[in-house]
């Protein structure tokens, strides 16, 4: 990899980080466990590796922006997560920062 | 599965030991749903080398645990502009001592090209083993920041943010107030009396770091220091000891920016400790010849402890008058706070 291909990547990879957490917010209004959320995701634009969302997941849900919940669902035990009240308000703000930063770009290309 | 159940028990052996039960069951979930999802598109079993390229896909078990870990620093982004500061300050103090002390040390020993060669090659460990213990200060800064965070945060921003420091703040300082002291400026007053007791509990056995080439002077003439001094070293030390202990509490504390009268108060009682001492030396009698039978000094040395002697008394009378003005401003301050309450 280049100089600039890494430098790339890099700020690539900033770029993302802060929408994927916005992206997860967004599709966890519905609840989902770890594996139908990255298909969910993946099928709207967004693919996440799996190694960067199932630990994402817990640390949202140890902020209180997540809820979960251990339930059966096809003889197997999986981890439901969902938006917590406090996430659906941080969710809020975040999608009018998200919008804001958005226009700002939008006028300024 | 046995070949994914190998996989889990290695991410396993590298989770957190609380959670690893909880993360492995949740991960063998996703991974099984996967799995499946795969087979069935297929519309058969994975092959054994499938298997194994798709595992290898996952990543390696170390990295895949590593996700799952709190996020680990030895010196985070908060305090790293403060460490680097505090960093360059004592690398670039140590090696200018480090360099007179050494310098004085050739000189007065007379040594030669091989005493100055090896200085040169002791500098990078001196300086090494200074830049490991302030990072390892700030590690432990930063590790007792990541066990308290909301504390740490506060802290680490009032000495990065300043802009943003609250309005009342800024008017404190619009009022010709002294400005608070930042977190920068308080780590580092921790950092540099550690090192100040630290010369000083090593002035006695190498003197030029006190006197420089002066020292020479103390071994070749007639006089010593009276035993008095020896209280009044240990006066200094304790002092400064007491200070060190005072602004790291504060500073743990998170107290390093509020006012501390009382502590100015003490502190300055305590400095005239060890002037009071030398003070109430046996005779006034501030140094001693070395060899008593010497009589051709002895007039000389009466004239010495006489104007050391007077020096002190002066120095007395300057630390006395400014404990007064602190305690006058105090009691202006108190009262002016008191007429204000009233209002």
């Amino acid at each position: 990899m280049t100089l600039a291909e890494n430098l790339f990547e890099n700020l690539r990879l900033e770029l993302r980080r802060g929408c994927l957490t916005l992206a997860v917010l967004a599709q966890l209004k519905e609840e989902h466990y770890g594996y139908t959320l990255r298909k969910a995701l993946a099928s709207r634009g967004m693919e996440i590796d799996e190694n960067t969302l199932y630990p994402l997941l817990r640390r949202l849900e140890a902020q209180g922006l997540l809820t979960s919940e251990w339930r059966e669902e096809d003889k197997r035990n999986k981890r439901f997560y969902r938006l917590s009240t406090d996430g659906q308000e941080i969710f809020a703000r975040l999608l009018k920062e998200w919008n804001d930063i958005n226009t700002a770009i939008t006028n300024l290309l | 599965m046995e070949m994914l159940d190998r996989y889990l028990q290695a991410v396993r052996r590298h989770l957190p030991w609380l959670r690893q039960d909880d993360i492995i069951a949740e991960l063998r979930a996703n991974l099984e749903a996967q799995l499946e999802d795969k087979e069935a598109e297929l519309g058969r079993k994975l092959t054994n080398a499938e298997m194994e390229v798709w595992l290898k896909q996952l990543g390696s078990p170390i990295q895949v645990a590593a996700r799952y870990q709190p996020q680990q620093y030895l010196i985070g982004p908060a305090l790293f502009p403060i460490y680097r500061f505090v960093l360059r300050l004592a690398l670039g103090w140590c090696a200018v001592i480090f360099c007179i002390a050494k310098t004085v040390e050739i000189v007065s020993k007379g040594q030669g090209i091989d005493a100055l060669a090896g200085v040169i090659f002791q500098l990078p460990w001196i300086l090494f083993i200074n830049a490991a213990v302030v990072t390892l200060i700030f590690a432990i800064l930063q590790r007792s920041g990541a066990q308290i965070p909301e504390k740490f945060a506060q802290g680490a921003a009032m000495g990065n943010d300043w802009p943003h420091a609250p309005a009342a703040a800024r008017d404190v300082w619009a009022d010709g107030q002294k400005k608070p002291k930042s977190y920068a400026q308080a780590v580092a007053e921790v950092i540099f009396g550690w090192i100040l007791l630290v010369w000083m509990l090593l002035v006695p056995h190498y003197p030029y770091l006190l006197m420089g080439p002066g020292v020479i002077i103390l071994k070749v003439a007639p006089y010593q220091l009276a035993p008095v001094w020896w209280t009044f070293y240990w006066c200094i030390v304790v002092i400064a000891a007491v200070e060190l202990a005072w602004r790291i509490i504060d500073l743990l504390q998170e107290r390093w920016q509020e006012p501390h009268t009382a502590q100015h108060l003490v502190k300055s009682l305590l400095g005239l400790i060890p002037l009071l001492v030398v003070l109430a030396a046996p005779g006034r009698v501030l140094t001693v010849l070395k060899n008593p039978a010497d009589n051709a000094h002895a007039a000389a040395l009466a004239q010495i402890n006489h104007w050391l002697y007077r020096g002190f008394e002066i120095v007395a009378a300057i630390v006395v008058l400014q404990l007064l003005w602190t305690v006058g401003q105090i009691s202006v301050e108190a009262y002016r706070k008191r007429l204000a309450a009233a209002r």
